[in-house]
């Protein structure tokens, strides 16, 4: 084996030397042979002519000894290699739109598949993340997570995992050389690690004894990311042991995670890692540890060896109900939430990643897409390629004539394929790589960090290689094949030659434009849907409206000042200059929240309606007017109201629900348990009782892609703002708006972190981010296919006048007109689109199917953008048709019957 | 060629060149002169076969190679057994022998 080693690598690398060795050895074969002749009576001239008759080609034997070594067939690659480039440097034109054609395509399937494995297929950095599952509570792709009595219950009853887990991110404020810092955090259950299989990079991992309330007999202990530590500590150990103001409670800095992990949460990474009993300093003095109702756990557990999902899947069918007894034996809290939704589990692999969720299926969608583009870059090569070898038919024909082999030929045009693979794959790397990190700092939400890292990854990087092979196998295959099979005779007729490739022509030419008028047809679906959905009517007056996030976090600890403070800011926004109107509410639309409450009425007849999800929104006085939604009927809030406090606005469709075919203002709806008194007229207790004094118009607080959620807006309890809160303003003017907000923030509570500001088209922009990147992506996609279609289908019929010059020149000859010269051309052309046309429109009808069950809210496709699309193409065919038409016509019939 | 020289048989020359070169080191004439030697002038091995399998067999160990003075003051390039070289002949001896006794039996009882 070593020798063979050897021997390769001289055959390799000495090959000169080896092969003057082998020349010297063949001469003193030669002269011996001359010798022994002359011994034997010959004359020595005559000897010498006859030792070389004997020793037949010098050239051929070097040829078979070198064949016979070890390595010959990769000496024979180089051979090709070194040629192939040789040719491709000598016609550069051909090479540079070879290139560019496979760069555009094997660029965009990096940048998609960057994506993709970032979003879907990428693994938690932890030991056989295979063996992990998520458990959820969903209806449709909603997952609300576990509550903690959940949790509990699902750890004491489930069987078919070692333990669970459970995590929440979590917004920290920080305080380090006096000031306060926002970072961004994560609660964990003191199992985690365990459940992991995770080692702290240093210092210890959190025990069960770390997860207790108070965090355990020596207090709160924290775990710090490792870029985090290495950012904000500069990789000191010395900070174990130390310890940091988190929330205003002393927390001790116990270890650092390892380097690479950065959560279970895809996208959100967690700087600084709590136990879970954190959460009663972060929510004191209302923790929700304990509360059935409230879910903000994801739970993660570990199967048990041998176990798989399915396994976990029917435990859960076996025990989900006596989990839900047991988390809330009153039924109160959770009875409507089961109603709806369901406990769930499913592959924990990736973790939690709510963009899984979200783009998983716009990624499937997108990745179709982008294959059908690779299709057509490799149809465009091969037809590139063809033509090439069609011009070199000559040369395949003497070479073969010569004595190359048919696979010879074959390897060596596949070679050149290939090494424009190569450069078409550097190049695509590249473009691939920088259209992959411009689309993830799209994904970010605003004022955030890209949620992902775009890296290069080994994965990706042998995706695209392998892509790459594929797309110079497709499109060199065919080409190749022709060139190995010329006769040394058909390469002196050039008009067979012609035709030749003209047959495949009129195979990829359609194709690609079926493959073309399916990329039209799923842009203009998924355009037009995002054009829906961005003049859907939210509810909201958008125009004018800037909100704020506000956290007046040192103040955390006193939710009456914190009332008081959040009551100044809006008091002194509501009076600012150019400040219209200023209110607080419980949640933003279109933010991703989700929340629901359990509200029932009694209508006339006496009938109970319950509404166990109706939107709760928590909201000051001028709420209406500051974010602009319409009150249809009585009136909206005013500053009296927030003192008696006990009445409420419903949506249209709330009030539609509650009270069918009656009218609403003056009535009473009621929440809370059935300890209510139900008579309408004498509620039992008033916190639970509130009276409608308005309709506001229905809107959509959730998602714009789906119908909008049946509301109830009550004021905000004077004493439950929390330092947590939103602003919106209205204001003519947004700048002004948002310096006043910063401005009432700075001088009522100095020292709180500066608030996040947002516009309300800045909301829209970041809730139909899938939309609008779908949309942009299938356009970029449909107008490359349609230049590479133009290309081929130039290309093609340009071949075909030169080739049928002769032919054109007899009939112009004989008295046709240039006109029909030209018309001969694009009807040929002409004919090309329509099949295609055909076959792509029956295609366009599938994939617009396919994609309406890959993408919820798929408006159906309108069949005149469908005919538009198709048009577009037409028009662009025609125009790719024109010049070889035009030179068609212009052909001299003296000049071509001259040619040869 | 004369009609009573044989081509060699695939695998055959391999053996041929291991025993040509049993006694003593030789260059390539005179291995090719040597076969027909003591095959009586049945088998011809031409350069064209030769050199590739002296090349080869170098590559695989069996034999060694180095320049030196031919009988008569010419340079030529002599190659020598090695010892896997042996070994191989010893095996390749063996198995033609089986092979050649099995040959002769199945044409007898026929």
């Amino acid at each position: 084996m070593l020798s063979r080693m050897t021997n390769f690598r001289r055959n390799i690398f000495a090959r000169e030397k080896t092969d003057r060795d082998l020349d010297d050895e063949l001469r003193a074969y030669s002269d011996l042979l001359a010798q022994e002749k002359i011994r034997e009576g010959m004359n020595p001239q005559e000897a010498r002519r006859a030792a070389k008759i004997h020793l037949g080609g010098v050239e051929q034997v070097k040829e078979e000894v070198r064949q016979a070594r070890t390595g010959s067939w990769l000496d024979s690659v180089f051979q090709d290699f070194r040629y192939a480039a040789r040719t491709l440097r000598k016609n550069p034109g051909f090479s540079a739109i070879a290139i560019l054609t496979l760069a555009l395509g094997i660029g965009a399937n990096t940048a998609i598949f960057t994506l993709t494995y970032a979003v879907i297929l990428k693994s938690l950095p932890v030991p056989n993340p295979h063996q992990l599952v998520r458990y959820t509570f969903r209806s449709g792709t909603q997952d609300l997570g576990l509550s903690g009595p959940l949790y509990d219950a699902l750890r004491k009853h489930e069987q078919a995992t070692q333990d669970l887990l459970a995590w929440s991110g979590s917004n920290l404020a920080v305080e380090r050389d006096g000031a306060v810092t926002n970072v961004d955090g994560a609660l964990i259950s003191g199992n985690a690690f365990r459940v992991l299989k995770l080692q702290p990079f240093i210092g210890r991992a959190f025990t069960d004894a770390d997860d207790q309330p108070a965090g355990g007999p020596e207090g709160y202990q924290a775990l710090l990311r490792y870029a985090y530590w290495k950012d904000h500590f500069q990789s000191r150990t010395s900070i174990l042991g130390r310890s940091l103001i988190i929330n205003g409670q002393p927390v001790t800095i116990v270890g650092v995670l390892p380097q690479g992990f950065e959560g279970v949460m895809a996208g959100e990474r967690a700087d600084i890692v709590l136990p879970l009993s954190f959460e009663e300093v972060l929510n004191a003095p209302h923790p929700l540890r304990h509360h059935p109702g409230s879910f903000w756990l994801t739970v993660i557990g570990r199967l048990n060896p041998g176990a798989t999902l399915r396994n976990a899947q029917s435990n859960l069918i076996t025990t989900q109900n006596s989990v839900r007894d047991e988390a809330d034996p009153s039924h109160r809290f959770l009875g409507g939430f089961f109603a709806a939704f369901q406990l769930g589990v499913e592959s924990g692999r990736s973790g939690r990643s709510s963009l899984k969720i979200i783009y998983s299926r716009p990624l499937i969608v997108l990745e179709i897409l982008v294959g059908m583009v690779l299709l057509l870059c490799c149809a465009n090569t091969a037809l590139l390629v063809l033509a090439r070898v069609s011009n070199r038919l000559r040369e395949f024909a003497v070479r073969s004539a010569l004595g190359a082999s048919g696979p010879r030929l074959f390897r060596q045009v596949l070679s050149e394929v290939a090494l424009l693979a190569f450069c078409g794959l550097l190049a695509g790397i590249a473009l691939g790589w920088i259209a992959a990190a411009s689309l993830v700092s799209m994904l970010a939400a605003i004022g955030q960090p890209p949620p992902l890292d775009a890296a290069p990854q080994a994965a990706v990087l042998g995706f695209t290689a392998a892509i790459s092979l594929l797309s110079a196998f497709v499109a060199g295959a065919w080409p190749a094949l022709r060139a190995s099979r010329v006769a040394p005779l058909l390469g002196l007729k050039q008009n067979a030659v012609g035709s030749a490739s003209h047959a495949l022509g009129r195979l990829i030419v359609p194709s690609q434009v079926a493959v073309n008028v399916v990329l039209l047809a799923a842009a203009s679906l998924l355009g037009q849907s995002f054009f829906h959905l961005l003049h859907e009517d939210s509810g909201f007056h958008s125009e004018n409206a800037v909100m704020a996030e506000v956290d007046l976090t040192p103040d955390k600890t006193s939710e009456t000042v914190a009332t008081r403070d959040a009551q100044q800011i809006v008091d002194a926004l509501a009076t600012s200059p150019g400040v219209d109107s200023a209110a607080i509410m419980s949640s933003p639309p279109l933010k991703g929240w989700w929340s629901s409450s359990h509200y029932y009425s009694l209508d006339h007849k006496g009938a109970v309606h319950t509404d166990m999800q109706i939107w709760p929104e928590a909201v000051t006085p001028d709420y209406f007017s500051a974010i602009g939604t319409p009150i249809r009927e009585g009136r909206a809030f005013n500053r009296a109201d927030a003192i008696a406090a006990q009445v409420c606005i419903l949506s249209v469709s709330a009030a539609h629900n509650f009270f069918p075919g009656e009218e609403v203002l003056g009535r009473f709806v009621y929440t809370g348990g059935s300890d209510v008194s139900l008579d309408g007229k004498y509620p039992a207790s008033s916190q639970d009782t509130c009276q409608v004094i308005g309709v506001a118009a229905d809107a959509r607080f959730e998602s714009l892609r789906e119908s909008p959620e049946r509301a109830i807006y009550r004021l905000l309890p004077q004493n439950q703002v929390g330092s947590d809160f939103f602003l919106v303003v209205r204001s003519s003017n947004i700048p002004v708006a948002s310096a006043a907000m910063r401005e009432a923030v700075r001088k009522t509570v100095p020292g709180a972190p500066e608030p996040t500001i947002f516009t309300f088209d800045q909301l829209v922009a970041a809730h139909l981010h899938q939309e609008r990147m779908l949309t942009a992506l299938s356009a970029c996609f449909a107008a490359a296919a349609l230049l590479l279609t133009a290309l081929g289908l130039y290309g093609l019929l340009s071949r075909n006048v030169v080739t049928r010059r002769k032919e054109i020149g007899l009939r112009l000859a004989l008295g046709a007109r240039p006109r029909d010269a030209l018309v001969l051309v694009l009807r040929q052309g002409l004919r090309l689109v329509v099949i295609g046309s055909g076959f792509g429109f029956v295609a366009a009808v599938a994939t617009t199917k396919l994609l309406g069950t890959l993408l919820v809210g798929l408006q159906p496709n309108k069949p005149l953008l469908l005919i538009a699309a198709v048009a577009l193409l037409f028009i662009v065919a025609i125009t790719a048709s024109c010049i070889p038409a035009w030179r068609a016509a212009r052909v001299d019939p003296m000049e071509a019957l001259r040619y040869e | 060629m004369t009609p009573d020289q044989t081509n060699l048989l695939q695998g055959t020359l391999d053996m041929m060149i291991l025993k040509a070169l049993a006694l003593d080191q030789m260059h390539g004439l005179g291995i090719s002169r040597r076969i027909e030697q003591i095959t009586k002038g049945t088998f011809q091995v031409k350069p064209g076969s030769l050199f590739p399998a002296l090349h080869r067999m170098e590559e695989e160990g069996w034999l060694v190679s180095s320049w030196g003075e031919s009988e008569n003051n010419r340079r030529a390039k002599y190659y020598r057994l090695t010892k896997a070289g042996r070994r191989q002949l010893e095996s390749e001896t063996q198995r033609w022998g089986r092979i050649s006794l099995a040959i002769a039996r199945a044409l007898e009882a026929s």
